[in-house]
């Protein structure tokens, strides 16, 4: 306990600095404005913006901060897109335009707005205090592990992602192998062998991470944009003066502590983000309302709306959890915030908390500032976001464009690049025009190194005898959650079919 | 049906991704019992599986891109490839106003509107990105050329 208010107090005194201060509320407001964007998610925010925040020359616990700070916004701006368009910015908010979108039809979009923006205040925050407490307690589990136990955790991990995420999981697995095969480009770091680089003398430090964040997520979406380019404007809904009371957050009180709560635990789960969390957190509140009130859900359930946001909020904060600790991201989105930590030369795992306390703790620390900046940024401004809503596509496309190239230049300077993000960017497309989704490739592409030096490592130590993978209980629960996770929903499902069809 | 074309795209790449790994990557001396080649061909041995299921049970659903789309995403992939080829030469602020302006054009945005934006996401975000944040921008050849040409006018 000492340790975890030492170290908030480390945290708060970084993030109170002004300066850090600053970028908590630029970030907020950023993100804010990108989740608002209809069709740009948090993923493609932060991947467009990032090469840009590292350009600045920041300190790392600045320009992280910035980060998380865009990052989180981006999970609360989603909402009012889909609540006043009915266009949800990603897969995470989805769930909110189920219940959202009705609500602002019957001429209640300010309730439906205020009930989301403190469901997410209070799911984030719950996240948070969770994450203070247990963070430090997985991180301290962690120091002991072993690389075989980090093989079996990257296992767990994939296994996670193969499963919870995308509608195949074949494809889930071999979008990671994709990932885990370009991040094999490039000088072997142990012997020196140059692998797969072909004489490119580009090619020798392997591809930058930046440029396949920008490629697969900034330029493919922008060709997704060109492909579902709507004609003319979307019509938003305006923002009426109704506004949420305390009564119903006091009724909703245990809705939005159970979504909190499922949010925050499929949060930490590797690889399962966001869009996972809210749809349980909705599918559960649903079972919950018994079969009489279920049947309002869809129509403009206030639950229906408080249950998804509270969620995708606390899932948000619990990606970073086993990012921060484990050095294993819990979401496609946190997968980013690696490669930027990564960047900045340094590496999140179980010592982060004791050897970069003021990076670890200065990015929780604001991640409190940054929940309360948003509740107050949120109710007075969302008539200025909603007001966003309406930025034409044919102006949105090309700043996507423009904004993606200044990243990249001012960071490597190379026109080259601004080659291979395009030839990037269509290759995600593909990817995603055939349900192949992209997280997983990022996933696979951060943690290579990591999964494949790990793997050596082991072998190393027990002289080329591959048992030394099973040897421990630590890595041998770990594959029997690998393999629980995989199995159990298609026995479930099978299940589900039989009682049906009996 | 494009499911399995892209299958046998990339069969056809982590074959040769496999076939690499398998000859042409050695080290020259290692005291580890995995050397630079076995996670390579790791990686080769789970996609190639992966891939094959894919190619025996393609997801039925069909590649719904109209000849007009293909046309869009094709002139936007030039257009991104013509800023990326004048970037350097033309200088930030020109191709910039260019490409803003033509992008917003084939998408359809009001004639005056897509200069205005070009001109506007062109100079403000020039001045924004150079002055206020320091970032680097190419200046431009043309543009420095230009600037050199008066400076010494005045000189």
């Amino acid at each position: 306990m000492d340790a975890i208010l030492s170290g908030l107090s480390t945290g708060f005194s970084v993030a109170l600095d002004p300066f850090n201060l600053l970028l908590v509320m630029v970030g907020c407001f950023l993100g804010t404005l990108i989740g608002a964007l209809p069709g740009l998610g948090p993923i493609n925010g932060v991947a467009i913006l990032l090469p840009i925040a590292y350009g600045l020359n920041f300190p790392p616990e600045s320009a992280l901060i910035l980060l998380a700070g865009i990052y989180y916004g981006a999970e609360y701006g989603g909402r009012i897109s889909s609540i006043l368009l009915n266009v949800p910015g990603d897969a995470s908010a989805v769930m909110t335009t189920l219940d959202g979108h009705p609500m602002a039809l019957r001429g209640e979009a300010g309730k439906a707005l205020s009930t989301s923006a403190v469901a997410s205040f209070i799911g984030g925050t719950i996240a948070v205090v969770l994450m203070t407490l247990f963070g430090p307690l997985l991180a301290s589990v962690a120091v002991g592990f072993s690389p075989a136990n980090y093989v079996a955790l990257m296992v767990f991990a994939f296994a996670s992602l193969a499963s919870l995420v995308g509608k195949s999981t074949v494809k889930t697995l071999l979008g990671a192998l994709i990932g885990l095969m370009l991040a094999t480009i490039g000088i072997d770091a142990n012997t020196g062998v140059p692998r797969y680089t072909f004489g490119i003398p580009d090619l020798l430090a392997g591809i930058d991470f930046l440029i396949v964040v920008v490629g697969l997520f900034g330029m493919a979406e922008l060709l997704h944009l060109v492909e579902q380019q709507v004609k003319g404007t979307l019509k938003s809904l305006p923002v009426d003066k109704s506004f949420v009371q305390a009564a119903d957050i006091i009724k909703l009180r245990w809705t939005i502590l159970r979504s909190s709560l499922i949010g925050f635990i499929i949060g930490v789960l590797p690889g399962t983000g966001a869009s996972v969390a809210s749809a349980v957190a909705y599918g559960t509140e649903k079972r919950l309302a018994g079969p009489e009130e279920a049947k309002s859900f869809g129509t403009g359930n206030i639950r229906g709306l408080a249950a998804p946001e509270a969620a995708n909020n606390a899932a948000a904060g619990g990606a970073m959890v086993p990012m921060l600790t484990l050095g294993i991201p819990g979401s496609g989105t946190t997968a980013i915030l690696l490669g930027a930590l990564l960047m900045f030369n340094v590496q999140p795992g179980p010592l982060l908390f004791t050897q970069k306390p003021e990076i670890a703790w200065g990015l929780v620390a604001s991640m409190y500032i940054g929940n309360v900046a948003l509740l107050v940024i949120n109710l007075p401004l969302v008539g200025l976001f909603a007001r966003l809503l309406t930025i034409p596509h044919h102006y949105l496309t090309p700043l996507i464009a423009i904004l993606a190239f200044i990243g990249i230049y001012t960071i490597v300077g190379n026109p080259h690049d601004l080659f291979l993000i395009t030839a990037l960017g269509v290759f995600g497309w593909f990817l995603r025009k055939l349900e192949f989704s992209l997280a997983p490739v990022i996933l696979g592409f951060v943690l290579g190194s990591l999964f494949e030096n790990n793997l050596r490592r082991a072998l190393s130590i027990s002289g080329g005898d591959w048992a030394i993978l099973t040897e421990d209980w630590t890595s041998l629960v770990l594959y029997i959650l690998a393999f629980a996770v995989v199995f159990a929903p298609i026995w479930l499902s099978r299940r589900a079919r039989r009682a049906a069809a009996a | 049906m494009a499911d399995r074309l892209f299958a046998s795209f990339l069969l056809i790449v982590t074959l040769a991704y496999a076939y690499i790994a398998w000859t042409l990557i050695q080290a020259p001396f290692q005291y580890d019992p995995l050397g630079p080649e076995s996670w390579p061909r790791i990686l080769a041995g789970a996609a190639i599986p992966c891939i094959l299921y894919i190619l025996w049970r393609p997801d039925a659903e069909p590649f719904a891109v109209t000849k007009y789309t293909w046309f869009r995403i094709a002139l936007m992939v030039v257009l991104l490839f013509a800023y990326a080829e004048l970037y350097e030469p033309l200088g930030f602020i020109i191709s910039t106003i260019l490409f803003g302006s033509i992008v917003a054009l084939t998408l359809g945005a009001p004639r005056l509107g897509a200069l205005a934006f070009g001109l506007g996401v062109g100079v403000f975000g020039y001045l924004l990105c150079f002055t206020l944040m320091g970032l680097n921008l190419p200046e431009g050849e043309t543009v420095e050329a230009a600037l050199e040409f008066f400076r010494g006018d005045a000189e």
